[in-house]
């Protein structure tokens, strides 16, 4: 959990939507840190868009795996090189999502919530324009195309 | 060289991996253009070794190539 600076590559996917219990789990590991006294959380949800050829029923995500998690690193130290934060977990889904499910889960702690609020809108923001991520949108009625972050 | 190819790219060449020869950054995106012909109309970036590199350069055929559409994380 405190891996403050650390340089250690991390495994920030997990196969499958990202589920309420791990998020909660994720949550309660914390309370031994009592120097930490914010909490921040970003949670990435699929939404069921309607495209001009469809509406978006899953999203199905690969990823370049080793790439995306040499970046992270990178991220991650940008962003304790700039806050002040105890710690940050970052986790991404691979595989399909139903629309309405968890894919992104941002997750900063600090002693004071500014910089846990900063920290996390900076990887948030990060993780979608510089981790090779891509998302196939499944659509409901059939057929599939490409996701692209704007 | 093997070229590791991802999402709408790897559909489009039908393959997840391609087998390159090209000794420069100039050479591998022809050849590239000449396998996957549809890349014409595509946006993509070329990582080597995991970073993303845009100038040309020389290739030793050792590294590690992939070809990235747009990224979708989040």
């Amino acid at each position: 959990m405190s891996n403050t600076g650390s340089h250690k590559t991390r495994e920030i996917f997990v196969e499958g939507p990202i589920g309420p219990a791990f998020i909660a789990e994720s949550i309660a590991k914390h309370s031994t840190r009592t120097d930490i006294g914010g909490h921040e959380i970003f949670l990435g949800q699929v939404r069921a868009d309607a495209t001009d050829i469809g509406s978006i029923g899953a999203i199905e995500y690969t990823a370049y795996r080793d790439m995306a998690n040499e970046q992270m690193i990178v991220i991650r130290e940008e962003a304790f090189a700039r806050w002040p934060i105890t710690c940050l977990h970052v986790y991404h889904s691979l595989g399909t999502i139903q629309a309405g499910e968890l894919c992104f889960f941002v997750f900063a702690s600090a002693p004071h919530r500014r910089e846990a609020r900063e920290s996390v809108a900076f990887v948030t923001d990060e993780v979608k324009k510089r981790l090779p991520i891509f998302g196939k949108e499944i659509l409901s009625e059939g057929g599939h195309q490409w996701k692209r972050n704007s | 060289m093997e070229v590791l190819l991802f999402g709408s790219i790897a559909e489009k060449a039908g393959a997840s991996i391609l087998r390159v020869e090209a000794g420069s950054m100039e050479q591998l995106r022809t050849e590239l253009l000449m396998r996957i012909p549809e890349l014409k109309e595509m946006r993509y970036a070329i990582a080597v070794d995991k970073q993303v590199v845009h100038a040309d350069r020389e290739l030793k055929g050792t590294e590690e190539i992939a070809v990235l559409p747009p990224f979708a994380g989040g």
